[in-house]
């Protein structure tokens, strides 16, 4: 390379370059950014030019190192051109393969980027919906170059914007382009850069000297845009930097870049060096007659310094304090000197406009907010990465199309933008477009374009607390109000997460938060009450919750919630506690623990939807939660369950009192046993010819046998409770009659037995079944009512049971499951669809029915159509859009709808009980009281459809408030934290065991004993599998029982022990 | 000639006047903490803040610092100024309830509790036994280090400095402590025997490298002996 001296002599250059390009041959493009390096792409890298160098391949093949890609989550990954063809989350051992793949023009289908939830592949980059959504004018061109070589910038038109300006470089021209395309400052304030270029033009001082800053601080947490514009393409910003000063007239250039980020500095020396060797920069550029030139400032990383006072107080070798402004630094900057900052983002954006002209830019984003913005999307959302979007692009589309949505089932909450001077905007608000004045108007601020998605399990306040952290340490601590306010407003959102806040601090902490805005000096100061101002704005709920309820609703604020797998069970038993019992082989005090907490123990064994497992802190670490449910499978089918004797209050006799329980479900059967024990009678009145509800009417067998359903009632059934089947409320007896006949409360547990009905023509067929109508009848009579080609409607757990007892029907020949969104969207368990796809039953999805054909009054046929999903809906899932016309017709003999279950209830209106659209009785949450005195409501009654687990919770608390209403005391409870209190020595585990340990699964019976019977499938674990697994646990408990101990246990670590 | 508008009255003043010295030479009080009229301007203690501007749109910048410009509109005592002050107040009665400076300002603005957690601080940070040094005193002896929570005021590594000459102009200025003086610990290379009743350099090791400000100082005499 030659140094250049003049316009025409770079020009044909570039010409050259262009000519001896050896386009046409493959090219594999590897993102080296440092999150690609971070996640292995330097390994790729170097099997790639191995495999090159071994086998002559520098004239087939070419490689092309560049910056960050953007689609950080799918890291590291592999471009090939010209096919676009995109391989994620590659490993060493796939490379040879892919440049194989390469060279003969072929595509390796299985290395593809799939949509996670669908079976698409992409075959380019832009079908992958990330990218297909995104407008990357200033990312996309980090994928054409290598940013250590300037031969690469300058051949895909870099420099170009330059030499447009060197050729006529009049400022005013320049400034009036910037100005009419609009852009504002990238840097957070959105501050037009032209007038800023006019004011650092107009002013003067007595040297004639001025700075061009380039301000690459980027401090926010979450947020690396610049780092990655800086790493991917220097050049860029270098050609920026250089317009701005012949705008303005300056003669100095710096950046200022953290020294955090080594490769951005790295890439930013190289390519001044490159600019300097060519010609660019320096004295006399290309013959001009201009002098410039750049040099680069390492910041020591305080987040205070991105502050543009601060920042030159950096750069002239001072504490890095922001002063007052005025004068603001474009008049006395640098040592006094004019100096104008502008952020990294922004500079780049500069040559687009150059190039393009004003207008072309324009065009892009809406009218005051024109251009893209760079967003760095991270948090608890799919495809974490770089996003580039036109400006006034709506959140929603963000969020959902490129960021793919929330990561588990967790619905996503909100987003934080702006870093921590920024502010939270919630779900509901994601229609809004992503413009500077709509953010701050909503209580946020752009800020550098930090975007973090949190989920329901992030615990709003603690968001507040961790950014009011960060604060209060990078503040610079000059303003009292700043230094102090911080730490104060830390110290108040410290005790609410701890459960020690109240209402009056939390008006004094928004009191203080205002006066903090208020009187600061600079924008730190200004905006750092913005995270608990923005957070009370839309989630002030969620304070009060900490406060009042004492209840971190995400499961975040340790003091609040304890042990997670204890706190996650509604029924508050301690897993914990009996799978640490498990492992000192103590089965039967473990059995004590669970039957405590736990009226059906047997049941909830096999059939709880395990919220504990959900919780498990296992999982937060990388790992496979706990088999709590085995676990105590195991112990529920080990122990005698008569070892447990439960405390019984006794009464005076005349002060035990008749209560009446309507429904023996889970809910009424678990009320009666409670209210038994605290010394009442209690009569069950029961609808069918025995107790055990939605357990012994739905429930198959296969997943319950009913002999253990009915131990576990009968050993509930006690002297105290009398047991009344047959006996139908409204039929038999009433509310006044009951109340007549000496009752003293009531408690309504009737749950939700009426199938929902699809609503289409010709819906009452023979051959058509409800769900819950089709099971019953099979459970209850052991009649089998499917014959032949069955169809079932839905994807919930009623739709799955009612496939595989049809499966199970002798004049069955085949099973279908019909669901209208996708199978990730499907609420039944993941264990039993797969189970039911194993056995045999076929899932049909993105289909909703919508004509029944019959003949002679039978089903012989039904219509669907075929959806596609669309915007998300209140539920956080995908909604189904049908796709007209695409009908088709299918043959069967029987249909079972399973979209839902109701509350049979409207009678219960007629006996002054108030009841919802849905069915629901209207009841206080807290005291389950209906409208009705004396009448309390539980269970799916009341919640809908709803777990056995949430069920026997409601029994629980309903037996608690009956108790305290016959007792004449206050309903409601003082809430309370439920913490370890008893210490169980931890086993021993050595490091090699925990690395090798992996999550029990239960031993099932084989597909093929599984066919036409109903054995149950999932059998118990043995003796070892059940210690191996307990001592996996991570007994989350003992941190809290040192606590309360005062640390005065302190356990040896595993690697002390052995050594 | 800058004319301005301070609580209504338009007034002229010289250019380069700030806000605070303007406004209190018409005779409108600004309380203040961190000012001292021989000293450079810091704007750290908030507590002058005044109201700029016209409705909406209006900003609380701290007089102290802000320069006085054509017209500027301010308010010294708005209700949103009045507002900031008493919570500024309450802050430093919840850091320094020991300032008899504090406590006047407090019970003249009607701050009669605070709502926080109590802690007793001997520092606000106001800096200006930083600018006295520096700028009075020409030694450049003492200055800040650290930053957020972590701020605070000492020697260049808080070793005894060969630059101090041990003026005590420090103390004489500080409006929160009267004392850099009462610290007890070796680490904290800034001795306090002046207030102390036992000196500490007497009774314990390790305080030979202290500043001290007492001369003669009576310990050392004690020592010699």
């Amino acid at each position: 390379m030659h140094y250049l001296e003049q316009i025409d002599e770079f020009k044909r250059f570039r010409q050259s370059l262009i000519d001896n390009s050896s386009d046409g041959k493959p090219c594999i493009v590897i993102g080296a950014g440092t999150c690609g390096q971070a996640s292995g792409s330097n390994d790729l890298i170097r099997i790639i030019k191995r495999q090159i160098l071994e086998q002559g391949l520098h004239n087939k093949i070419s490689l092309r190192i560049t910056g960050c890609l953007g689609f950080c989550e799918m890291s590291p990954f592999i471009v090939i051109e010209p096919g676009h063809n995109l391989y994620p989350k590659l490993r060493m051992e796939n490379i040879p393969q892919i440049i194989d793949a390469a060279l003969e023009d072929r595509v390796i289908e299985e290395l593809l980027y799939t949509e996670p939830g669908s079976y698409t592949k992409c075959y380019t980059q832009q079908e992958i919906p990330f990218f297909k959504g995104q407008t990357r004018t200033i990312l996309g061109q980090n994928q054409r170059l290598d940013p250590i070589r300037i031969v690469d910038y300058v051949k895909t038109g870099g420099y170009a914007s330059l030499i447009k300006v060197l050729e006529n470089p009049d400022p005013d021209w320049i400034i009036k382009e910037v100005l009419e395309s609009k852009i504002r400052g990238r840097g957070g304030a959105g501050f037009p850069t032209g007038k800023k270029w006019e004011f650092a033009r107009k002013s003067y001082d007595k040297t004639g000297q001025k700075f061009i800053v380039c301000n690459a601080d980027e401090g926010d947490p979450g947020a690396y845009m610049d780092r990655s514009l800086l790493e991917g393409n220097p050049h860029t910003v270098l050609e920026g930097m250089f317009i701005a000063a012949i705008a303005i007239g300056a003669g100095n250039g710096i950046i200022y870049v953290r020294s955090e980020y080594p490769l951005a500095i790295k890439h930013s020396l190289i390519a001044i060096r490159q600019a300097r060797d060519l010609g660019i920069l320096g004295k006399n550029i290309l013959g001009s007659g201009i002098d410039f030139d750049i040099e680069i400032f390492q910041g020591a990383g305080a987040f205070v310094c991105g502050e543009e006072t601060a920042l030159i107080k950096s750069i002239e070798g001072k504490m890095g304090e922001p002063r007052q402004r005025p004068p603001y630094p474009i008049l006395k900057g640098i040592q006094g000197h004019p100096t104008c900052i502008n952020n990294v983002e922004t500079l780049a954006n500069i040559p687009q406009i150059i190039s393009k002209g004003a207008a072309e830019y324009a065009k892009i984003g809406t009218i005051n907010n024109t251009g893209t913005k760079i967003f760095s999307l991270v948090g608890k959302i799919k495809n974490t990465g770089l996003v580039e979007v036109s400006l006034g692009t709506p959140i929603s589309k963000v969020v959902y199309e490129i960021g793919g949505g929330p990561v588990g089932k967790a619905k996503i909450k909100a987003i934080q933008t702006g870093g921590p001077s920024g502010g939270c905007i919630p779900a509901s608000m994601f229609d809004l477009p992503l413009d500077y004045d709509i953010l701050t108007e909503v209580g946020s601020i752009m800020g550098s374009g930090g975007m973090i998605v949190m989920d329901e399990n992030t615990c709003m306040v603690d968001v507040a607390k961790f950014f009011m952290n960060f604060l209060k340490d990078e503040s610079c601590g000059k303003c009292f109000t700043c230094r102090k306010g911080t730490q104060r407003m830390y110290e108040i959102l410290d005790n609410i997460t701890r459960g020690k806040g109240t209402l009056a601090e939390l008006e004094l902490l928004e009191e203080l938060a205002h006066v903090v805005k208020d009187t600061t000096m600079c924008g730190l100061g200004q905006t750092a009450a913005n995270p608990v101002l923005s957070t009370l704005r839309y989630f002030r709920n969620e304070y009060e919750e900490h406060i009042v309820d004492k209840k971190c609703t995400a499961f975040v604020c340790k003091d609040l919630v304890g042990v997670l797998c204890q706190a996650a069970c509604p029924l508050d038993t301690e897993p914990w506690r009996y799978i640490a019992l498990i492992e000192k082989g103590e089965y039967e005090e473990a059995y004590k623990v669970i039957r405590e907490a736990n009226p059906l123990p047997s049941v909830c064994a096999r059939i709880c939807d395990r919220k504990c497992e959900q919780r498990c802190s296992l999982i937060t670490s990388g790992g496979e939660p706990i088999a709590i449910r085995a676990l105590k499978r195991f112990i529920a089918d080990r122990v005698d369950p008569l070892i447990y004797r439960p405390e019984r209050v006794v009464r005076d006799t005349e002060d035990v009192h008749e209560v009446a329980v309507i429904g023996a479900g889970p809910a009424g059967l678990s009320a009666a046993h409670y209210l038994s024990l605290s010394g009442y009678r209690v009569t069950i009145f029961e609808a069918e010819k025995e107790p055990g509800g939605m357990l012994i009417t739905s429930i198959p067998a296969y997943r319950m046998p009913k002999n253990v359903v009915r131990r576990d009632i009968e050993l509930l059934i006690d002297e105290n409770i009398i047991l009344k089947c047959q006996t139908v409320l409204g039929r038999d007896i009433t509310i006044d009659s009951l109340f007549t006949d000496g009752f003293k409360a009531i408690f309504l547990a009737i749950g939700a037995h009426e199938s929902r009905r699809l609503d289409i023509e010709g819906e009452d067929v023979e051959g058509i079944y409800q769900s819950i109508e089709f099971l019953k009848a099979f459970n209850l009579m052991g009649e089998e009512l499917a014959r032949g080609y069955v169809g079932i409607i839905g994807g919930g757990n009623s739709a799955v049971d009612a496939a595989r007892v049809a499966l199970r029907q002798k004049k069955v020949e085949k099973v279908t499951l019909f669901y209208r969104r996708t199978r990730q969207e499907m609420p039944a368990y993941e264990e039993e669809i797969e189970a039911a796809l194993e056995e045999g039953v076929e899932l049909e999805l993105l289909v909703s029915p919508v004509k029944i054909y019959s003949k002679n009054k039978y089903l012989v046929a039904f219509e669907c159509i075929r959806n596609k999903l669309g915007e998300m809906d209140s539920s956080g899932r995908r909604r189904p859009i049908t796709v007209p016309g695409t009908e088709f017709k299918i043959l069967v003999a029987t249909l079972i709808v399973a979209i839902g279950e109701r509350p049979q209830s409207n009678f219960l209106k007629s006996m002054g009980i108030e009841i919802d659209k849905s069915g629901r009785v209207n009841v206080d949450i807290e005291t389950f009281q209906t409208h009705h005195p004396g009448v309390f409501a539980g269970g799916d009654l009341v919640t809908g459809p709803n777990t056995v687990v949430d069920a026997i919770a409601a029994g629980k608390k309903a037996a608690l408030i009956i108790d305290r209403f016959i007792q004449e005391k206050e309903l409601g409870e003082p809430p309370k934290v439920k913490l370890p209190e008893v210490l169980l020595e931890p086993a021993v585990v050595s490091d090699e065991e925990l690395e090798q340990a992996k999550r029990t699964v239960p031993p099932i019976l084989s597909v093929e004993l599984r066919h036409n019977n109903f054995e149950e499938v999932e059998k118990t674990l043995s003796v070892d599998e059940a210690k191996q697994e307990a001592r996996r646990c991570l007994r989350c408990d003992l941190e809290f029982i040192q606590h309360k101990n005062g640390s005065t246990i302190e356990y040896e670590t595993v690697g002390e022990k052995q050594a | 000639m800058i004319n301005l508008t301070i609580n209504g009255l338009d007034v002229s003043v010289e250019e380069g006047t700030t806000v605070l010295e303007a406004a209190r030479f018409f005779g409108f009080p600004i309380p203040t903490l961190c000012h001292n009229d021989g000293l450079t301007p810091l704007g750290a203690c908030r507590l002058c803040v005044v109201e700029i501007g016209e409705e909406p749109g209006t900003n609380l910048v701290s007089s102290c610092t802000y320069p006085a410009e054509e017209g500027l509109k301010v308010r010294t005592a708005s209700e949103r100024v009045i507002r900031s002050r008493k919570m500024i107040l309450e802050l430093l009665l919840a850091s320094c309830p020991q300032s008899k400076i504090i406590q006047d300002l407090a019970a003249a603005h009607n701050v009669k509790t605070q709502r926080f957690k109590q802690e007793y601080e001997d520092c606000i940070l106001c800096g200006l036994c930083v600018r006295m040094c520096t700028e009075q005193m020409m030694a450049k002896a003492i200055g800040f280090s650290g930053r957020g929570e972590n701020r605070r005021i000492g020697t260049p590594f808080d070793i005894k400095s060969d630059v101090c000459r041990l003026c005590g102009a420090c103390m004489y200025i500080c409006p929160a402590c009267q004392l850099r003086c009462t610290y007890t610990e070796p680490e904290k290379a800034i001795c306090g025997a002046c207030a102390n009743l036992s000196p500490p350099c007497l009774e314990k090791e390790g305080f030979n490298d202290m500043m001290c400000y007492m001369s003669p100082c009576v310990a050392c005499e004690i020592k010699k002996d």
